[in-house]
């Protein structure tokens, strides 16, 4: 038993209506997102939201925190760029997959490296869903319902979560959206890990891609402690079969923070030149 | 389950989050464009309020403690009584969202029932008892209506002007 914070989950939801199509799975990250804000005990005013674009990159406009709806693929580095300049906020990343791994995959590469105090959360559908129904970076090869791909992409999706600890995230986990509660505790859990932590929510959209209403019997709970080493990690996501729920990795690397205080005066810069 | 407070916690839990889930379904409803739906999941959302004050009522003398969203010990992901968010459509018609409500109702009976069975405090056991046996009022009441309602036709999600278009 726990002393439940003084705002609600309530507090964190703003006036504005969602427009994502019912039965998106983004409701219930939604859902989980601002209980989770609730159970942080940080203020409102101390948290920033970043997001991309797309349909799960409407997240921060659904909250009552600062946040900023960024350009398509670059929320990552308008997050860096935000938790540099203020490391006093608590900095959330929000986007789809085709905004976090595709447009803006080079970024999610480096953003793990560098790892900077923030949580990354990609409500992962496996289609572009705003833009009608197209494959994005982790649909299966086969799926052929997309008339740009009829015959499927043939192409081997991005794996996030391995993609994320290769790179060097220093926190991985992966929810479902249709267990709200687990998702709240893996972005509460992520958030308070140092560095950079990666949250892989599947997000079903019913409206292209039917079927993923099956998900909420596929996924099942890793069952084990999160593991601690790379290479323990790696042994067990190799044999993942992208359903595995829970922190999946924790790591222990220090979050990247240059130094704030000048190393020399401009007097020293100075003299270095004339000498 | 073998406190009262933390039945108790529980029971609101319960219900607030039923409500709030009506709530964004009706939102979901009436930014769709799905008035008739969205009046409905309005009103449940309404009753479920009616229930938590109830619950609400019955605890307002006990300290409830204050759970973590996944401290609570559902046998499911969510509350029992909330619906879930991917068994709607943005053109389901009030038969659809009746049997939704049906069902919730039916899990919420069943939650109470096991609770009322299994716990060994005699005092949950009591409560969960007469909450189960309001549950199944509401079931009923939600059955008579759904019998009221006439199935749509199989092709009820058709769309002559679906969002699918990729060309």
């Amino acid at each position: 038993m726990t002393v439940q914070t003084a705002l609600s989950a309530q507090d964190f939801k703003s006036d504005v209506k969602p427009i994502w199509c019912p039965g998106c799975g983004d409701y219930a990250v939604l859902s989980a997102m601002t209980k989770a804000l609730a159970e942080l005990d940080v203020p409102r005013e101390q948290i920033a939201f970043i997001s991309g674009i797309g349909c799960s990159s409407r997240i921060p406009a659904y909250t009552n925190v600062y946040g900023f709806h960024g350009v398509h693929g670059r929320a990552l580095a308008i997050a860096a760029g935000v938790k540099l300049a203020r490391p006093d906020l608590t900095v959330i990343v929000a986007g789809g997959d085709g905004d976090g791994l595709s447009i803006g995959g080079n970024h999610f590469l480096h953003a793990c490296r560098r790892n900077v105090d923030m949580t990354y959360v990609i409500m992962d559908n496996e289609v572009y869903g705003m833009t009608k129904g197209q494959a994005s970076p982790t649909t299966s090869p086969d799926w052929c319902n997309s008339k740009l791909t009829p015959e499927g992409t043939g192409i081997s999706p991005v794996e996030p979560v391995r993609l994320a600890l290769a790179a060097g995230a220093n926190f991985i986990a992966r929810g479902f959206a249709g267990n709200p509660a687990e998702v709240s505790r893996l972005i509460v859990e992520g958030v308070r890990h140092p560095g950079f932590s990666f949250i892989q929510i599947l997000s079903p959209c019913i409206t292209y891609r039917p079927e993923e209403r099956e998900w909420r019997n596929a996924v099942h709970a890793s069952g084990e402690q999160p593991a601690q080493s790379m290479t323990e990690a790696m042994h067990r996501l190799a044999s993942d079969d992208g359903f595995t729920t829970g922190v999946l990795f924790a790591g222990n690397r220090p979050a990247f923070m240059p130094a704030r205080a000048a190393k020399a005066t401009l007097a020293d810069i100075e003299r270095k030149f004339v000498s | 389950m073998s406190d009262v407070a933390l039945f108790l916690a529980h029971s609101v839990a319960l219900e607030s989050e039923a409500a709030d889930r009506y709530d964004e379904l009706a939102d979901a409803m009436e930014v769709h464009n799905n008035p008739k739906v969205a009046a409905m999941f309005r009103k449940q959302a309404h009753y479920s309020r009616l229930h938590l004050a109830d619950v609400q009522e019955t605890a307002k003398d006990v300290e409830l403690p204050k759970l973590k969203p996944w401290e609570y010990q559902w046998q499911s992901a969510e509350g029992p009584e909330s619906a879930p968010v991917e068994r709607t459509h943005y053109l389901m018609t009030p038969y659809h969202c009746v049997h939704l409500a049906l069902q919730n109702e039916r899990r919420g009976h069943q939650y109470y029932a096991d609770v009322a069975r299994n716990s060994p405090d005699p005092e949950v056991r009591r409560l969960a008892a007469e909450f189960a046996a309001e549950e199944a009022e509401h079931v009923v009441m939600l059955e008579k209506l759904a019998a009221t309602i006439e199935e749509p036709q199989p092709d009820w999600d058709l769309d002559l002007d679906p969002p699918v278009v990729t060309d």
